[in-house]
């Protein structure tokens, strides 16, 4: 009974962390795809201040990879050097 | 000479005020061809950290929480001085100040669709902006297609009243079909959510997943567009 008591208190809570979490994901992809991919561009793609349109997405790619994503080659845009250890 | 970092194209200038920029430097309002462009000096352009998007986002809010009428710039876009950005802007002068007149008062929310699409159907028409006549001919095809969906075409019939204009980009990496996004006008956004609630339970293939609102950084005029 004591054990049926606590399982009711524990999923709500997991549940509302994981829509918690998909909302964040949510979030930062409307939040990547909105200011980085929209808007006005004043003169082509060369005028957003780094040389490389794709570039920015393949950094952008590893800054928002999970930890238990990152893999050697996601690594490689920090010079070799591990970005996040698990 | 400083550069310019460029947050945004405004309808007017905001009321005076301590109006800052990413960095905290102070914000000029420069009026070019009967436009006011907010931009900060800034000697390099911040790079495309996940903290220098928010920031920018939210300079972009600030502006937008004061007057009607903002069209956000794309992240990144800094000009050497004053002339040059007087120099870029001036040829674009009318559509961008019809771009200005279609989202004053307004505000954007987005619709991300996920599901399953037959192959070939949505995801080979799909091609990145910007792009010449042809690949833009290719991307509306698409677009025609994802719009041809029938949950898609129920969740628009329904939405419709509120819409005051909208765009549909396909999307090349499924469960993602597409984004839709809709232009509604500002104060009606509990309205918009409602509706989509009681469509969405309806649908049978379509996944939705709603954000906003946005300032309407999807319904700035495409370069070449």
């Amino acid at each position: 009974m004591k054990r049926a008591t606590r399982m009711k208190r524990v999923r709500p809570r997991r549940r509302s962390e994981r829509r918690r979490l998909a909302a964040r994901d949510q979030s930062l992809l409307d939040l990547v795809d909105n200011v980085l991919s929209k808007g006005v561009v004043v003169s082509g793609e060369l005028l957003l201040g780094l040389a490389n349109v794709d570039l920015i997405y393949l950094r952008l790619t590893a800054l928002l990879c999970a930890a238990d994503r990152v893999s050697p080659a996601a690594r490689g845009w920090r010079g070799g050097r591990a970005a996040l250890t698990r | 000479m400083t550069p310019l970092y460029l947050y945004a194209l405004l309808g007017t200038a905001p009321p005076p005020g301590r109006w800052r920029g990413l960095r905290g430097e102070p914000l000029r309002f420069v009026r070019v061809a009967g436009l006011v462009l907010a931009a900060g000096p800034m000697s390099r352009a911040p790079g495309p950290s996940l903290n220098t998007l928010r920031r920018h986002d939210a300079v972009v809010r600030r502006l937008a929480g004061a007057v009607p009428a903002v069209l956000p710039a794309r992240f990144g876009a800094l000009v050497t001085d004053r002339a040059a950005l007087a120099e870029l802007i001036a040829p674009q002068a009318a559509t961008l100040r019809r771009a200005l007149a279609q989202v004053a008062g307004r505000e954007q929310m987005t619709l991300r669709l996920y599901g399953s699409a037959r192959r070939g159907e949505v995801n080979e028409a799909a091609v990145p902006l910007p792009a010449g006549p042809g690949t833009r001919y290719l991307a509306s095809r698409g677009a025609a297609t994802l719009r041809a969906q029938p949950d898609l075409a129920r969740l628009r019939r329904t939405l419709a009243g509120l819409v005051r204009a909208e765009r549909i980009e396909p999307s090349q990496t499924p469960p993602l079909l597409g984004s839709v996004y809709h232009l509604v006008d500002r104060g009606q956004r509990r309205a918009y959510q409602r509706a989509l609630r009681r469509v969405t339970c309806q649908l049978a293939d379509l996944r939705v997943v709603p954000s906003g609102p946005w300032t309407p950084y999807a319904f700035a005029p495409e370069p070449g567009g």
